[in-house]
């Protein structure tokens, strides 16, 4: 029989503040119309019990500024845990795919953790494509992002990586945070078009929303053939959501859903915790396992009738020609793409609104023609009360050839010496071992 | 003193016990008529005894159990509010139903009003098929009640010949599913219910007994009487309750063991974890159709005494049942004939049976020796497997706060209660075979009615309270309300709840100063436009499970 894991972790006991909207209410009438409906007596279905992530698993992923403990809670923990927990049943055999219905949500949170950004900590889906990869020696993963919000964080930590096919559909970010998630960024020079974004318009109906995953996404999935496929299922398009400006129904996220057929789906954004939650939730774990769904119709969506405009409808077709067009030409190679010094430096500021810091960072990636090149970050925080760290971050790709391995190693012993940083972290993936130093001063 | 009768397939147990031990032993016959049975075994345990010493009786019945298996239910028929959702027709009901409109949502609000053309179509539909009892089902019907109660008294004035059930008055538990299925088995058995009832009361009153009359749940709580005709459902599979309670009452408080119950035909699994027995995370099942029941988790093989040893193309296997065991006159070798075979069991000579164990064994190509053990073997084997599924849901029972998800610290038990007659070998052979402490009670042949003379009465009160459309739910059937007060706080939603309860208690006759733990209680913001506009309270409470007292030196471990 076909099932589905399902680990329900509404957090009732965990708040970001008690009126923010990442609070214990988010979830209850999710759970209420969930129980109701008496769909888990369902054999179906299989509810797990949540367990918690191990530092190691954050480590895998982030810097954490200046460690752990400062930026996490145990509900954190527990919420990366449960995506875990339905990974190992996943790969199992146990379960045919699975729902993390959880929160604290994830997919702003990027390498570097300095502070809160869009309620986000710690990556979910990121600690999940880490954890699996390292676990089962699994190469290949795509990550669909379907929150109104661009994600940001999950486009961060693998635009370099060539075997992580990450893309987000979400609402322009001219128009909505965090501001990125343009059609030009589009990977490192090591991973190119492995990172694609798609800014849709606001106003943006199931109509337009099937359309670009029909003919941009499924094309995407079909030739990159990832082993798994993961969607973040933020559920902030929804037309009643009061962070952003879509009009995506939950028949809309239920079909996306059973034609995308994510082997994990991660919970992510949706703040329309009455009107859409209970609804779109029911309609995703439906469509996960398989069932018939057309009754699952917001009483709002029953009195209004959502047209998509015109205007809407053009954008989104020259959106799709675009990409269509981008994806059929010929890639320049890797060497034409780090460019003639064969490296990549990049510098940025970077904005936290929950916390309010201002992030300034360099990054670098020097070319290897054999794998994907070690990583390097540079990092200061600038923020408005409390302490500010200057660190260096390094980090060797889990597919590194053993000369990067040793490069990454020679980098970080001289990092520790050179004057200034208060914080050094060595990533090194390849044998699954991570190290932080605090340089005293 | 307390009393506790054991209804069973083919006989009926009742033991007295005062004072932490027997003092009393009875069986008679299970009769078609169970309160026959009744009658006879109050007779012969008050033979000698001061009625008036009888401070209590209970009774674990299978009078709903065996209505609901041998299909002898009132026929009824769903009508049914599902509004929007998963696909009605995808879920599962246990009778006939037909959809009409009209909808609630998890706040109680009506989003969608019924049409009175439509119940009356859906009435006629039944009636035309001779069905005249109906139950009304709306999902989030304990959350808003009035479109289920309009039905109901259109249907109760339209339809003078139909009886009319609403699912909210039986449970407000969040499964709209199983309060529908549970309203219409409640609506299917409360006649024969009240025809027990009331010949119970008659015997009662013969024999002179006054003392109160409880009846064993599944949860292996006890209600009164009189409480059992709103909720006849909740007696169902008292049986496995009454054993293992029976089982905690041979050993000792806060004991983690596995029970098994071995039969003739089946053994049923049942977990005590620090003195308490596991409860099945949803809820019974009744046919396979899920029932808004609170139920011990207990596990059930098909696999006894009295199992048949087959040899199928050179392969051992087991066998149904085709008679009692051959060393006491059965048709056909058994499990029980090999426990006696290999010295674990001695109520019979070995000698009675070392030819056909000796015959088979030689089919195999085995010595007897060896057969014995492969038998043995099998058995447990079956046994582990299904302790294992069962540990594994209990450990993947699902969390949604951080506290539950950190306190969670699931030891396997390592100790083994047998009960039932072939217990007792198949536990020395287990005990032989892996570490484990093994434990077979004095009395274990009647831990039933020991059980149920020591259950508690119990009470759980799930609340739930939205301060903003001033509304208050419960889990219990027909208590939900208007808030007169406001709740400011937690403590005064706490300080409610426990009134509520405490109004509960007395219909349950509860002791007045029994304990009282809350489960959870929390409190939620409910926040619109940054506005906190109101405040949802859940707050669960209930009577510290467990038993009356533990049997001084029943207690025998092999
Ligand atoms: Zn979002
Ligand atoms: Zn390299």
């Amino acid at each position: 029989m076909f099932k589905t894991g399902l680990i329900f972790f509404p957090a009732f006991d965990w708040a970001i503040s008690p009126t923010h909207p990442e609070r214990e209410e988010r979830l209850l009438y999710t759970r209420d119309q969930i129980f109701e409906e008496g769909i888990l007596d369902q054999r179906k279905i299989v509810e797990y019990t949540p367990r918690l992530a191990e530092e190691k698993d954050i480590q895998r992923v982030h810097f954490c500024v200046p460690n752990i403990a400062a930026q996490t809670t145990t509900a954190h923990f527990i919420s990366a845990g449960s995506a875990l927990k339905l990974g190992d049943a996943l790969l199992a055999g146990a379960i045919d795919n699975g729902f993390s219905l959880v929160r604290p949500p994830g997919h702003h949170a990027m390498r570097v953790v300095h502070g809160n950004r869009g309620f986000c900590n710690i990556n979910n889906e990121a600690i999940l494509v880490e954890y699996l990869r390292k676990k089962y020696q699994l190469r290949k993963i795509a990550i669909v992002d379907t929150d109104v919000h661009h994600g940001d964080g999950t486009q961060d930590i693998f635009y370099h990586d060539p075997d992580v096919l990450f893309i987000s559909m979400h609402q322009d970010g001219r128009t909505l945070y965090p501001g990125t998630g343009f059609v030009d960024e589009v990977g490192g020079p090591g991973a190119y078009l492995k990172n694609i974004n798609i800014p849709l318009p606001p106003g943006t109906t199931d109509k337009g929303f099937l359309k670009v995953w029909r003919e941009i996404i499924r094309p995407l999935l079909k030739d990159f053939a990832p082993e798994l496929v993961i969607n973040s299922a933020g559920q902030d398009n929804h037309f009643t959501d009061p962070l952003a400006n879509m009009q995506v129904s939950s028949q809309g996220y239920a079909q996306l859903t059973e034609e995308l057929k994510p082997d994990l789906a991660v919970l992510e954004g949706g703040y329309a915790i009455e009107t859409a939650l209970p609804y779109v939730n029911l309609g995703i774990l439906l469509a996960l396992a398989g069932q018939d769904y057309s009754y699952v119709v917001e009483p709002q969506a029953q009195k209004q009738q959502i047209k998509q405009e015109l205007q809407v409808e053009r954008y989104i077709d020259k959106l799709i020609a675009y990409w269509q067009k981008k994806l059929a030409e010929i890639p320049p190679s890797k060497e034409e793409l780090f460019s003639s010094k064969l490296i990549y430096k990049n510098s940025r500021h970077l904005y936290y609104d929950t916390d309010n810091i201002r992030e300034q960072q360099q990054e670098e990636v020097s070319y290897c023609p054999d794998c994907p090149g070690v990583y390097q970050v540079i990092s200061q925080s600038d923020r408005a009360s409390g302490r500010n760290y200057y660190l260096k971050g390094i980090s060797i790709p889990l597919y590194a050839c053993s000369a990067c391995q040793e490069k990454g190693y020679e980098i970080w012993e001289r990092a520790k010496k050179e004057k200034g940083y208060d914080l050094c972290y060595l990533q090194d993936k390849k044998n699954d071992q991570y190290f932080r130093e605090e340089i005293r001063r | 003193m307390f009393v506790g009768i054991d209804i069973g397939g083919t006989f009926t147990d009742g033991v007295v016990i005062s004072d932490q031990e027997v003092i009393k032993l009875i069986k008679v016959p299970t009769y078609d008529d169970i309160s026959l049975s009744i009658e006879e075994a109050l007779q012969q345990i008050l033979a000698g005894l001061e009625p008036q010493k009888i401070e209590q009786v209970t009774l674990s019945t299978t009078l709903i159990t065996n209505l609901i298996m041998q299909d002898q239910l009132a026929k009824a028929g769903l009508l049914l509010l599902p509004g929007p959702g998963a696909n009605p027709h995808q879920l599962s009901f246990a009778c006939a139903y037909k959809i009409i409109n009209g909808a609630v949502d998890y706040r109680g609000r009506v989003i969608k009003p019924i049409n009175l053309t439509e119940v009356k179509e859906a009435c006629q539909y039944f009636l035309d098929r001779k069905i005249n009892n109906l139950v009304v089902a709306c999902k989030f019907s304990q959350r808003n009640p009035s479109l289920e109660e309009e039905i109901a008294a259109f249907v109760q004035k339209n339809y003078p010949e139909c009886k009319v059930l609403a699912s909210h008055k039986v449970s407000g538990l969040l499964n709209w599913v199983r309060r529908a299925n549970g309203a219409f088995y409640t609506l299917a058995t409360q006649e024969a219910c009240r025809t027990f009832q009331e010949k119970i009361k008659t015997t009662l009153a013969k024999l002179g007994l006054h003392c109160p009359l409880f009846i064993l749940k599944a949860d292996g709580g006890t209600l009164p009487l009189e409480v059992s005709l709103c909720y006849p459902l909740e007696t169902i599979f008292s049986g496995p309750a009454a054993s293992t309670l029976g089982a905690l009452a041979c050993t000792e408080e806060k004991i983690t063991a596995v029970v098994i119950d071995i039969g003739g035909t089946t053994t049923d699994l049942a977990l005590l974890l620090a003195g308490k027995p596991l409860l099945a995370e949803r809820g019974a099942l009744i046919n396979n159709y899920p029932v808004p029941v609170r139920s011990l988790a207990i596990s059930s093989l098909a696999l006894g005494g009295d199992s048949s040893l087959l040899i199928e193309q050179g392969k051992l296997r087991f066998g149904p049942r085709q008679g009692p065991a051959l060393c006491v006159g059965g048709p056909v070798l058994t499990v029980t004939d090999v426990l006696v075979y290999s010295g674990y069991s001695e109520i019979a000579s070995p000698a009675l049976i070392k030819e056909p164990v000796e015959e088979t064994a030689r089919v195999l190509q085995l010595t007897p020796q060896q057969f014995s053990e492969q038998v043995l073997q099998m058995f447990v084997a079956q046994l582990e497997a299904k302790l294992e599924i069962m540990f594994k849901t209990w450990e993947e029972e699902p969390a949604y706060r951080i506290w539950q998800v950190l306190s969670v610290q699931k030891e396997r038990p390592q100790t083994l209660i047998c009960l039932g007659g072939p217990a007792s070998g198949i536990g020395k052979y287990w005990s032989e075979k892996k570490n484990w402490q093994v434990v077979v009670p004095a009395f274990s042949a009647v831990a039933n009615a020991i059980g149920a003379a020591l259950a508690k009465t119990t009470l759980k009160l799930d609340f739930f309270a939205d301060t903003e459309r001033k509304t208050y739910t419960t889990n219990l059937g027909g208590l939900q309300g208007t808030l007169a007060q406001r709740l400011h706080n937690i403590e005064e939603a706490k300080e409610f709840t426990l009134q509520l309860f405490q109004e509960k208690a007395k219909d349950w006759q509860l002791v007045p100063d029994m304990p009282v733990e809350t489960v959870y209680a929390e409190g939620f913001n409910i926040v619109r436009g940054w506005q906190t506009t109101g405040r949802i309270f859940q707050i669960g409470l209930q009577t510290v499970p467990g038993i009356k007292g533990f049997l001084k030196g029943a207690r025998q471990d092999v």
